[in-house]
């Protein structure tokens, strides 16, 4: 059961605050870098509260409903879309709890990078075969033997937000990994970014139904801890990380590699 | 009153679904609309006895449709209970509802409320 959290309104108005007797003092510049910082803080903890309350309550709800249910009722339709209902559900509450404490995580350095020489083609390939089925087409062009230095976890979790993102709507999407002076630059474009996704969640996707209402912050909260950048651009999205130079043999040549269409 | 009406706003199909299915499963009617725009088509064609409201939606917010309703003299006194994730009942207070109910909530919670509002005690399934 969960907890009953119910208010009786009355009256419509809501309550108002009493007058301190003084006014407030002005604040100084540091003090209010603090209270910006706060309230961004403020405003991104209610964010991540809201979106985990959505899947959890339809979660919960299947759950208490399935168990009220008559037991031969459970293999009837409604049984079955009940339980799809709380397994899709919990996979929402999934990913928004590992993006919101891995973002803490990084925030506060407590989580190892294990940075080793990662070889783009193959992250960027796997990553694209754990797209979903139903996903639009995807094609990537790598330069061969190019690496850079990345956590390959963290670096696939970046990806798999960019590869989603870039491909909402079914929007074809195109992957471009180079070398620009000491980094990797890797380049994913589709569906165009919404203004200030990577840093602001709630501006991200207002109706997300996906669990990945945290995914793109998160993204970039990755690749920043990686030593690299992640921006947004009119067509996508645009990653740098440290370049591999050890195991640079960069061909002029590029592989293409289609999949996924 | 007899299987009274109930529109259910939310922008979360998921939400949508499972509460229709719990009012359904209770013997209530429901129509179910995806933000506050389509629920004010909705309560025009059809006026519910009762409207479960999310505040946050796209097109229109909770909040909006709230005070559109308010603007028509013909919807006075039509009962809303707020259902929201954001944990904050003064949004609630200021969009005239009846009750808040919090995310996530108690199925027995909702019941309550929407019973209590429609001023049935118990509805035959």
């Amino acid at each position: 059961m969960t907890e009953r959290v119910e208010t009786e309104l009355s009256g419509g108005r809501a309550p108002e605050r009493k007058p301190s007797g003084k006014p407030p003092e002005p604040l100084d510049d540091e003090q209010e870098q603090v209270e910006e910082a706060l309230e961004r803080r403020r405003g991104k903890l209610a964010f991540v509260a809201h979106e985990i309350r959505n899947p959890l309550s339809t979660a919960l709800w299947s759950a208490e409903l399935l168990v009220r249910m008559p037991g031969a009722e459970r293999s009837g339709p409604r049984g079955d879309k009940l339980a799809g209902m709380c397994l899709r559900s919990l996979a929402r509450v999934r990913l928004l709890v590992e993006d919101h404490f891995l973002c803490e995580r990084l925030e506060i350095s407590g989580i190892p990078i294990r940075a080793e020489p990662i070889p783009i083609a193959e992250v960027v390939q796997a990553a694209i075969g754990r797209r979903p089925a139903d996903a639009g087409p995807c094609s990537a062009e790598v330069a061969s033997a190019l690496s850079a230095w990345a956590d390959l976890t963290l670096l696939g979790r970046s990806l798999d937000a960019l590869l989603f993102f870039a491909g909402r709507g079914g929007a074809p999407v195109k992957v471009v990994a180079g070398k620009t002076g000491k980094y990797v630059s890797i380049r994913v474009d589709g569906a165009p970014p919404v203004d200030g996704a990577l840093r602001e969640p709630d501006r991200n996707t207002p109706s997300d139904t996906t669990g990945r209402g945290l995914a793109l912050p998160t993204a970039r909260r990755i690749v920043e801890a990686l030593g690299g950048s992640l921006s947004a651009e009119p067509t996508g999205f645009l990653m740098t990380l440290p370049l591999d130079e050890a195991g640079e043999d960069v061909s002029p040549d590029t592989r293409r590699s289609p999949s996924g269409d | 009153m007899k299987n009274p009406l109930v529109l259910v706003v939310d922008d979360d199909p998921d939400i949508l679904d499972a509460i229709c299915d719990i009012l359904q499963a209770e013997g209530y009617r429901v129509e179910r609309a995806r933000h506050g725009l389509e629920a004010l088509e909705r309560v025009t064609a059809r006026r519910p006895d009762l409207i479960l409201l999310d505040l946050m939606m796209p097109v229109m917010d909770g909040v909006a449709f709230a005070q559109a309703l308010r603007d028509r003299k013909m919807y006075e006194g039509l009962p809303i209970v707020v259902i929201s994730a954001d944990g904050n009942p003064q949004r609630a207070a200021a969009v005239g509802a009846q009750v808040y109910l919090a995310k996530p909530f108690d199925i027995d919670a909702l019941l309550g409320a929407v019973s209590r509002l429609v001023g049935e005690e118990a509805l035959p399934n």
